[in-house]
């Protein structure tokens, strides 16, 4: 059965196709919404009330756009809600335009994508640089980069022009690679 | 390394943030892959910002079991686990 047709099926009443989709899409969930909420309990919560979303809505889901998409869109939503909640955290400014690019900083890296699966340590290092970075920067980070949505739908999805989408995105692929760099550059 | 490389340097390092993953066959963007081919500082920048994007990519916070049936719980989906 493909993904459409359990959709058809949930949006007949058929629980155990809802049960599917929830199984579906709960990884993605989750792990989105821990790296931007950074916290176990809210992420757990931000992910319980998307899934509350789609279950009172999945009727009015036409089908236009993918469900991951609209997914992406509710959760995005529920965390930005979460994390303008918690107000003490103080972030970094990405303003400074020219700070964010700095040409005598350049070198090779000592690390790999493939080696960080499972090394606590990295994960460490990953966790800290996302940390630094401001909820409105590291959600456009997380829809265009990590989920792949297209420019268009990261600002269909959080309301922001495309212009915004790529100033918010440009500021935090600079931002957290300077980070990942004082870790990562074999010249430190 | 003269200022007017410099500058052009700075330019190409910016382009890359903006256009990693776009559609590079503007005349801007060919003229920013000929540089890249001469310039080993941006090709290093270049392939920090592409690194730093699949890095995130593989770094997954898994779910756990007790996470999903609370879930299940919560949506009173549990008796369809």
């Amino acid at each position: 059965m493909n993904e459409n047709e359990i959709i058809e099926k949930a949006q007949k009443g058929d629980r155990a196709a809802l049960s599917k989709l929830i199984k579906m899409y709960e990884q993605t969930v989750y792990n989105f919404a821990f790296k931007i909420c950074r916290d176990k309990e809210k992420a757990e919560h931000t992910m319980q009330e998307t899934f509350l979303s789609m279950v009172k809505s999945i009727n009015q889901f036409s089908g236009k756009s993918k469900l991951s998409t609209w997914l992406y869109t509710v959760v995005s939503n529920h965390c930005l809600m979460m994390v303008r909640s918690n107000k003490k955290h103080a972030y970094t400014s990405l303003d400074d335009d020219d700070a964010l690019i700095d040409e005598k900083n350049i070198s090779d890296w000592s690390i790999t994508p493939d080696k960080i699966t499972e090394n606590s340590e990295l994960s460490e290092i990953l966790d800290k640089a996302i940390d630094k970075l401001p909820p409105d920067y590291r959600i456009v980070f997380m829809l265009r980069d990590i989920q792949g949505l297209s420019t268009e739908e990261t600002g269909k999805a959080i309301n922001l022009t495309v212009p915004a989408v790529k100033s918010r995105l440009h500021r935090a692929r600079a931002f957290l690679r300077n980070e990942l760099n004082k870790s990562f550059s074999y010249e430190q | 390394m003269n200022n007017d490389h410099i500058i052009k340097c700075k330019e190409v390092m910016n382009h890359i943030c903006d256009t990693l993953g776009e559609d590079l066959n503007s005349p801007t963007c060919t003229s920013i892959k000929k540089h890249l081919d001469n310039c080993p500082s941006c090709q290093k920048y270049y392939n920090s910002i592409s690194q730093t994007i699949q890095i995130y990519k593989k770094y997954e916070v898994k779910i756990t079991s007790e996470t999903h049936l609370k879930l299940l719980d919560f949506l009173g989906l549990d008796d369809c686990e």
